[in-house]
């Protein structure tokens, strides 16, 4: 295929640190504020499109892109038939349980009926299962630290990186639901097809992240993990 | 007021009408695969697209199981919709088919279906065609699956096939010989099921495995190539079980080699399926023009044994959807079908009959207007029709229909005189 490889890369939080990624591993030359007005950008190395973080996956999957960047997050909730083939490092944040203060689950006392406010029902499914609690979910699309305040839900299982919107909106933590951070995936048959293009990009990607990480004690991203409003 | 409500005119999410060149397509494919099939002495069968549930769910890929249309039989027993064909040729083995002489060689075609979400881009219903060798538990036979499915892709005209041939016990037996507890082994398997390499290396941090076992472990995408890498594994793997499984691959490259398919086989080591389910060998067939693979094989040793009639068996399902999806982005060709459509003027009624069915002897598709009309002398035909007067037949071909079928209707209107 010209053009090399078809990567994936999410829109938002992700965007800017995984376009610097594959520059320094020198995968692509991408200027973000480029792709950012047209979507696509075809260089000698690779083609690079921008899309919605949560159709990463579905493009890789389906085999339209041949690699994906993607925070874990996504992958957790929409399992799809694809590689995952390097922890990348930047994005850190995690999934925990926080409740509004004063409730009682921040004394560490769960009552026997509980209704948590999620974007993220899947891992938060699998966290409850494995902690043996009986959870009501209650699936949004956004704003999930309002729940509680109006009365939807006793608690939230939500995304946080510096907590500061828990704070914000009167919620502490419980506990820690799960670690995300950015991930390569691969299609399946791309890893067959073009094994060498992918096994190389991973490798790349590899030792640009632990370079990093050695150089400079910190993933190579100046601002790490999600920007809190 | 009609007590019939009017039907909907939309499909259920998942599922595809197939019309004009695209069900041309998919027929030939189908049709390429059973003749090849046939050719190389497998026997056709059929079998109901209704199994009971416990029998389907013996069949490959646990993570399936969810993924079934099931309903209730009168009686209350739970029936499911078949989401892959080889338990249902199993069940005919073990019953109808028992005491034939070995080895038993089967093949079928037909839809499966899946009630997986719609709008994942996945369908629901797709076109399976298959063969199952029953009966011989050497590696002549898993060779010979692996060249009927590379022989019947190309039949249907599939270029640039890529087979990757692992085994079943290759990361088991690797796992086994690691020197893990029971905890990270089963971490470790369950990430090499989900395909999360990040999780593999996570739970193998920490570990007592082997370096050897660790380093190949983690190298899993890459332990791939031709026959040298069977060396490169051997050089660094001391575990009889794991030195075992190279040797059969060995093996099987050179009954491969004989039958001159090895230029596009890969081993591939880091191949991970569907342990419980497969006990040796196992394949898939990729092409550069499709994310997904066109098709998947293996030995199932284990499978005849849960219906009482214990059995080596290997065998392999061709995917003709992803097939004809290949074809399409392969050639970006699209043509259909070519009927003649043959008019006649009125006098010319009973000749036309006779002329069209000679057509058709002669293998062309006809289709004969059913009422007659005239055409004046000189009038310009359209594309793909004749028309047969006092003053004999006259055609026009479409361009990409060459000097052949000239030839055909110049001797047909010969043979009338």
């Amino acid at each position: 295929m010209n053009g090399g490889l078809r990567i994936a890369l999410p829109a938002g939080a992700l965007f800017e640190d995984a376009c610097r990624l594959l520059v320094a591993a020198g995968v692509a030359e991408i200027d973000p504020a480029r792709l950012d007005r047209q979507l696509s950008l075809v260089t000698r190395l690779a083609t690079v499109v921008k899309v919605r973080p949560t159709d990463v996956p579905v493009y890789v999957e389906m085999g339209a892109c041949d690699a994906g960047i993607v925070g874990k997050d996504i992958l957790w909730e929409s399992p799809r038939d694809c590689y995952e083939l390097v922890d990348l490092r930047f994005g850190a944040c995690r999934l925990v349980l926080a409740a509004p203060e004063g409730s009682p689950l921040t004394r560490g006392s769960f009552p026997r009926s509980l209704r948590a406010a999620t974007k993220y029902p899947v891992a938060a499914r699998r966290y409850f299962d494995s902690v043996g609690l009986a959870v009501e979910l209650i699936k949004l699309h956004g704003s999930v630290e309002l729940a509680p305040a109006m009365g939807l839900a006793d608690c939230v299982v939500d995304i946080t990186a510096t907590g500061r919107t828990l704070t914000a909106n009167h919620l502490v933590e419980v506990a820690e639901a799960g670690r995300s951070t950015a991930r390569l995936i691969s299609n399946q048959a791309s890893l067959k097809t073009r094994s060498g293009a992918v096994n190389q990009l991973a490798a790349a990607l590899r030792r640009t992240v632990t370079d990093g990480e050695v150089s400079s004690g910190s993933p190579p991203s100046a601002g790490r993990g999600r920007s809190a409003p | 007021m009609s007590a019939l409500q009017s039907p909907a005119r939309g499909r259920a999410g998942g599922f595809a009408d197939w019309v004009g060149a695209a069900a041309q397509r998919r027929r030939a494919v189908t049709e390429a695969f059973v003749d090849t099939f046939a050719s190389w002495g497998y026997e056709y069968l059929a079998t109901p697209l209704v199994e009971p549930l416990e029998t389907v769910a013996a069949g490959v890929g646990g993570g399936l199981q969810t993924q079934l249309f099931r309903f209730m039989d009168a009686d209350g027993s739970l029936l499911a919709l078949v989401g892959e064909r080889t338990v249902s040729v199993a069940r005919v083995v073990a019953t109808q088919l028992q005491g034939s002489p070995s080895p038993l060689r089967l093949c079928y075609a037909g839809p499966v279906l899946f009630n997986r979400a719609p709008l994942g881009g996945r369908r629901r219903e797709a076109m399976q065609a298959g063969c199952e060798l029953i009966g011989h538990p050497g590696l002549a036979a898993d060779a010979e699956c692996i060249a009927v499915a590379a022989a019947a892709l190309e039949r249907a005209g599939i270029a640039g096939v890529q087979i990757d041939v692992g085994h079943a016990d290759f990361v088991p037996s690797l796992l086994d010989s690691a020197n893990l507890d029971a905890a990270s082994r089963a971490r470790v398997a369950a990430a090499l099921h989900q395909r999360d390499l990040v999780a593999v290396e996570e739970a193998l941090r920490g570990t007592e495995a082997g370096d050897a076992e660790r380093e190949l472990l983690l190298a899993f995408p890459t332990l791939r190539g031709g026959r040298e890498i069977l060396d490169t594994a051997g050089a660094r793997i001391t575990g009889p079980r794991p030195r075992r499984v190279l040797a059969d691959l060995a093996e099987l490259w050179t009954v491969l080699d004989r039958h001159g398919i090895t230029a596009s086989v890969h081993l591939d080591l880091g191949a991970v399926r569907d342990w419980d389910y497969y006990t040796g060998p196992t394949f898939e067939l990729f092409s550069a023009d499709l994310g997904w693979p066109l098709g998947t094989g293996g030995r199932y040793d284990r499978l005849l044994e849960a219906f009482g009639a214990g059995a080596p068996a290997t065998g392999f399902v061709l995917h003709v959807d992803r097939c004809c999806d290949a074809l399409l982005r392969g050639t970006g060709e699209n043509g259909g079908a070519s009927v003649l459509r043959l008019g006649y003027a009125p006098e010319q009624a009973r000749e036309a009959v006779v002329v069209a069915s000679r057509l058709r002897g002669a293998g062309l598709a006809v289709a004969l207007d059913l009422e007659a009309s005239v055409q004046r002398p000189g009038e310009l035909l359209g594309d793909g029709r004749a028309h047969l007067d006092g003053g004999g037949l006259r055609w026009r071909l479409r361009d990409r229909e060459g000097g052949g079928l000239d030839a055909l209707l110049a001797a047909c209107v010969e043979d009338a005189r």
